[in-house]
């Protein structure tokens, strides 16, 4: 039988269809391995070669003695890359995992979409947080079942005391769309970075970041890192520590005497003005915030009416109330507006001014009394007699020459001013005519406008006990902080000398007899804060020994009533465990000093 | 006959040179894809063994004795044979989906001692020979409708087998093999056209639903189609007839989505879209693409490819050998492999087209579509032009069966061509 002529036109069409098809093929191999070669090496190198960006450990945040109070410990999470996890099918990268470790599926779904929303999916979901050994094993050893899927451990800050320093160090955290670096290599910060959200890890943040490295691993299929040739295109270089003056024995004992009253206290030496403790009671544990909080614990927090957060030292301003007195009286007697023994006109349990009369808080009046011992039982009729031969801004100078009206510790973004108000002030704020020299009679004893943080009231002490020696208040020795210059208090020294026996007066014998040491001489001055809000505050500042002064120390007890009951005896507490901790104290400053020495 | 013709097969000299090259090619790479992985990588991948290597000699000794008697047993013979050699291989296929075992969630071997067998591949000659002889009947050259649908009923009884091995590659080769066969049998050119079209018509169907969530580009194909129906002569009845049929798979295709198991979606999903799950599904098909791509014009040489060394190319010694083969060689080696395969089928065509006796045309056709089906499938899949389905490259990926299988068929291919004249 002779192929008919169909056959023959079968024949062409079979042929033409062959070629058409092995033309495609041969077309397509051409476009992948002509025009788009160059794409597709890259891509095959990049198989091999990933860049990893290595983050520096963060610098470590030690009390004077380098006791560890913030370190980093490592945690390993178990990561996806969310653009490429399929979310389906039962063999299926994700179906293994949340079998394996009975994830809620409809929960690690939902995190799945949300992370592929997030950054273009460019960043990794971490599955399991915090991940166990058993866990890491069951993926390590099915590696080759997961592609994608890895192990990453990742530094998490340590606060080793929690709550006791939390103001002071701070805490980090991951860094937010401002602190990004958009521009490429100036703050060099990246998606998913620590950085110190407050306290001294915000502060000392360039000390302790350190630089990140960057290094070239090589890969295998799975993603996994293989071979032990990572080229490291840039080196890792760990962040510095950073050393408080912070002493955690003191810290400690300054917690326990302050208890659970809402109170804040700061302790610094007279010597160098480093700060020994420094307590803001309620206190937040720091360590909540480094792990993801869930919004209920950071509503709680957040919502707290005692403000656990809000970091009395330096945020928070009170009026002085009676601390200021010995400002009014050396601003008084440095101007010869009156002398170390002036008897003013006696007090009745107040002064009467204009239509209105000011009360002495002792209602039945002082009686007689001369500038020492107006100081000693804190006569407030006295104090509105001095006042009104001063004038504001003589007041206000006066208060400057002590710290008082501006920020000191320089450390502390939330840290706050106070205000000491000035002729200038009071006319911006009630306009050149609207106020009287009446609000003398409240500056003089610290009520009225005037405002200072407990850090001041520290600072205040610490310079009348040392006659202007100390400049400002420390609180990092390591790295070493500049030098500031000693203040040169404008007053003689008959008047400071004055004004400290007053002080040790007070104690002994006035409203400050709650901090009497057993053979130690204290100086001290009580006072009471006017609270327009509820019970007024108790304020207490002290510094000892009064002859040969070490240490100054500031406390306020919010609405607690009067200082001297309620402030001087946390005080007396806190500097018995100074003095009997002292000599333990100096052996240890000794040894760490030979540490040092040998050192070097 | 002296014994060195005897040793050589008879025929189509072309036809066994490619057979020689092709099998030399194959070994030049799994000796490359067997090279041990470089240092640490071996302790993660441990790579494919040199056994593979050798093995494949082995298969290839075999192979060519089984295509020497192939191309030597007379065909008369054959054609004889040719149905109970079918209900055989049908036996095999039922035994191992009763009683096989499941390797890797399919039953498709039978393990005798140390050999492991594919039924399916044995089916696939005997499916050849079967079609070639029931086709082959007719001595008055006409058509019969008869004859087409039993042969569609051979057809679909060992498709349905495979797939339920499950091997969807291997049960498409007998749809593909019959499509051949039944057009060189003469089957009218609008059935062929109506099947075609409606294959089309649910493709761009499921496109519109499933991927791109629009109806426009069904909407564009059908717009199309009624264009063509307008402007060709036609019968109206037979223009009905067609149209009907592309509306029908066109909006029955999402009901017959729905059906699939999630898992067969997210496959045919990743086909659209392999970075849907770049380290699952659609890995295979990125890392091969990346291998030839990174080939470009002449290859990073033998034995140098980085993707198949660092074992980013998985199956690379089986059905994804075509990679490595566009890494090393380049796109001259791939274009090479191509052209031999190219002249094989040509030849095949040609042999089926001179060849006197019915069934040894059908024959020659069988076994040329199936070589076009099996390289035109597994080259667009390594490509990325089709979705990722086992199907090996004949006579070039590592696995006996199908070496063994492969080589049948040219030794069928040998026989027609060398008796063409003959009777």
């Amino acid at each position: 039988m002779a192929p008919d002529r169909d056959l023959f036109l079968r024949n062409r069409i079979f042929r033409a269809v062959v070629i058409a098809l092995f033309l495609v093929l041969t077309i397509n191999l051409f476009v992948m391995m002509v025009p788009r070669h160059s794409f597709y090496k890259d891509q095959a190198l990049e198989n091999r070669q990933v860049r990893f960006r290595v983050r520096a450990p963060r610098g470590r945040i030690l009390d004077r003695f380098g006791t560890i109070l913030a370190d980093n410990m490592y945690i390993a999470d178990i990561t996806v890359p969310p653009s490429s996890v399929a979310e389906t099918g039962p063999d299926s990268t994700l179906a293994r995992l949340m079998s394996w470790f009975q994830l809620p599926r409809q929960e690690t779904l939902e995190r799945l979409q949300q992370a592929k929303a997030k950054h273009r999916g460019r960043r990794r979901l971490v599955l399991v947080a915090n991940a166990s050994m058993s866990r890491i094993s069951a993926v390590e050893e099915r590696g080759r079942q997961l592609p994608g899927v890895r192990v990453e451990s990742r530094p998490r800050r340590r606060y080793i005391f929690g709550p006791l320093l939390a103001h002071m160090v701070g805490y980090v955290g991951e860094v937010g769309q401002a602190e990004l670096d958009t521009t490429d290599g100036v703050t060099g910060y990246r998606l998913g970075d620590i950085i110190g959200k407050q306290g001294v890890e915000a502060a000392f943040e360039d000390v302790l970041r350190g630089s990140s490295g960057v290094k070239l691993e090589e890969v295998n299929a799975s993603g996994r890192v293989v071979g032990r040739r990572a080229v490291w295109l840039q080196d890792v270089t760990p962040g510095n520590d950073v050393t408080l003056s912070i002493s955690l024995p003191l810290q400690n004992a300054l917690a326990d005497a302050i208890g659970d009253r809402t109170a804040c206290a700061v302790a610094m030496s007279t010597v160098t003005g480093e700060v020994l403790a420094a307590y803001s009671n309620p206190s937040f544990d720091p360590n909540l915030l480094t792990v993801s909080i869930t919004s209920e614990e950071w509503a709680r927090l957040v919502n707290d009416p005692a403000k656990p957060f809000f970091n009395r030292i330096v945020a928070a301003t009170y009026p002085p109330g009676s601390l200021y007195k010995p400002v009014t009286s050396l601003a008084g007697l440095g101007l010869g507006l009156v002398t170390t023994t002036s008897v003013l006109e006696p007090c009745l349990g107040g002064w009467e001014f204009g239509d209105r009369f000011f009360r002495c808080w002792k209602r039945g009046g002082h009686g007689e009394v001369d500038h020492t011992e107006a100081m000693v039982h804190s006569c407030d009729t006295f104090y509105y007699q001095l006042g009104l031969r001063l004038n504001i801004d003589q007041l206000a100078e006066a208060a400057a020459h002590f710290g008082l009206g501006r920020r000191c510790s320089r450390i502390f973004p939330e840290e706050a001013a106070g205000n000491i108000p000035t002729t200038a002030w009071y006319d911006r704020r009630f306009g050149v005519g609207g106020w009287t020299r009446g609000v003398l009679l409240n500056n003089a004893i610290g009520q009225g406008e005037i405002l200072v943080t407990p850090l001041q009231m520290t600072l205040l002490t610490a310079r009348i006990a040392s006659g202007g020696a100390v400049p400002n208040p420390v609180f990092v020795v390591s790295p070493v902080q500049p030098l500031i210059e000693p203040v040169l208090l404008p007053y003689e020294e008959a008047h400071m000398d004055w004004c400290r026996e007053a002080l040790v007066q007070t104690v002994a014998r006035g409203t400050g007899k709650a901090a009497i040491l057993p053979g130690i001489a204290v100086a001290g001055k009580t006072g009471t804060a006017q609270n327009p809000h509820g019970e007024d505050h108790a304020w207490f500042m002290c510094y000892a020994p009064a002859d040969r002064p070490e240490v100054a120390f500031a406390i306020i007890v919010e609405n607690a009533g009067h200082g001297g009951s309620e402030a001087a005896p946390v005080a007396g507490q806190w500097l018995r465990s100074y003095f009997a901790k002292e000599l333990e104290l100096s052996a240890l400053e000794n040894t760490a000093s030979e540490r040092a020495g040998e050192a070097n | 006959m002296d014994p060195l013709t005897l040793l050589l097969p008879p025929g189509d000299r072309r036809i066994f040179l490619a057979w020689l090259v092709l099998g030399l090619i194959s070994l030049a790479v799994l000796w490359s894809v067997t090279e041990p992985i470089q240092g640490p990588y071996e302790q993660l991948d441990p790579g494919v063994q040199k056994g593979v290597f050798y093995r494949q000699i082995l298969w290839l000794c075999i192979s060519y004795c089984a295509m020497l008697v192939a191309a030597r047993l007379p065909l008369r013979y054959l054609n004889s044979i040719a149905i109970p050699l079918f209900l055989f291989s049908l036996l095999l296929l039922v035994l191992i989906l009763v009683a096989g075992p499941t390797i890797g969630g399919a039953r498709r071997w039978l393990v005798l001692g140390p050999m492991r067998i594919q039924p399916s591949e044995l089916a696939k000659v005997t499916f050849i020979l079967v079609t070639a002889n029931i086709l082959g009947r007719s001595t008055t050259g006409s058509r019969s409708l008869f004859a087409m649908l039993t042969s569609f009923v051979v057809m679909v009884v060992p498709l349905m087998l495979v797939l339920r091995e499950p091997d969807l590659g291997t049960s498409l080769v007998f749809l593909a093999v019959w499509v051949g066969m039944v057009f060189w049998y003469g089957v009218p050119g609008i059935l062929l056209v109506g099947a075609g079209s409606a294959a089309l018509s649910a493709i761009i169907s499921f496109y519109s639903e499933s991927v791109v969530h629009q109806a426009w580009p069904w909407a564009v194909y059908l717009l199309g189609l009624l264009i063509v129906l307008y402007l060709v002569r036609l019968s109206i009845p037979a223009k009905v007839t067609l149209l009907s049929l592309n509306i029908v798979t066109g909006i029955g295709i999402p009901f017959f989505w729905d059906k699939l198991k999630t898992y067969q979606q997210e496959r045919i999903l990743t086909f659209f879209d392999p970075s849907r799950d770049a380290f699952g599904s659609g890995y295979q098909a990125i890392q091969s693409k990346v291998a030839i791509g990174s080939g470009g014009l002449f290859g990073t040489h033998y034995l140098q490819g980085t993707q198949k060394g660092l074992a980013f190319l998985p199956e690379r010694h089986t059905d994804f050998i075509y990679s490595v083969v566009g890494e090393e060689l380049g796109l001259l080696g791939a274009v090479f492999l191509l052209a031999v395969f190219l002249i094989v089928i040509m030849r095949g065509v040609h042999h089926g087209t001179v060849a006197r006796r019915p069934f040894a045309r059908f024959l020659a056709i069988g076994v040329v579509t199936y070589f076009t089906f099996h390289v035109v499938v597994n080259v667009a899949i390594t490509t990325g032009l089709l979705p990722v389905t086992g199907l090996p490259l004949p006579l070039i990926s590592y696995g006996g069966s199908n070496l063994l299988t492969s080589s049948l068929l040219l030794g069928l291919l040998l026989n027609v061509s060398s008796r063409s004249f003959d009777d």
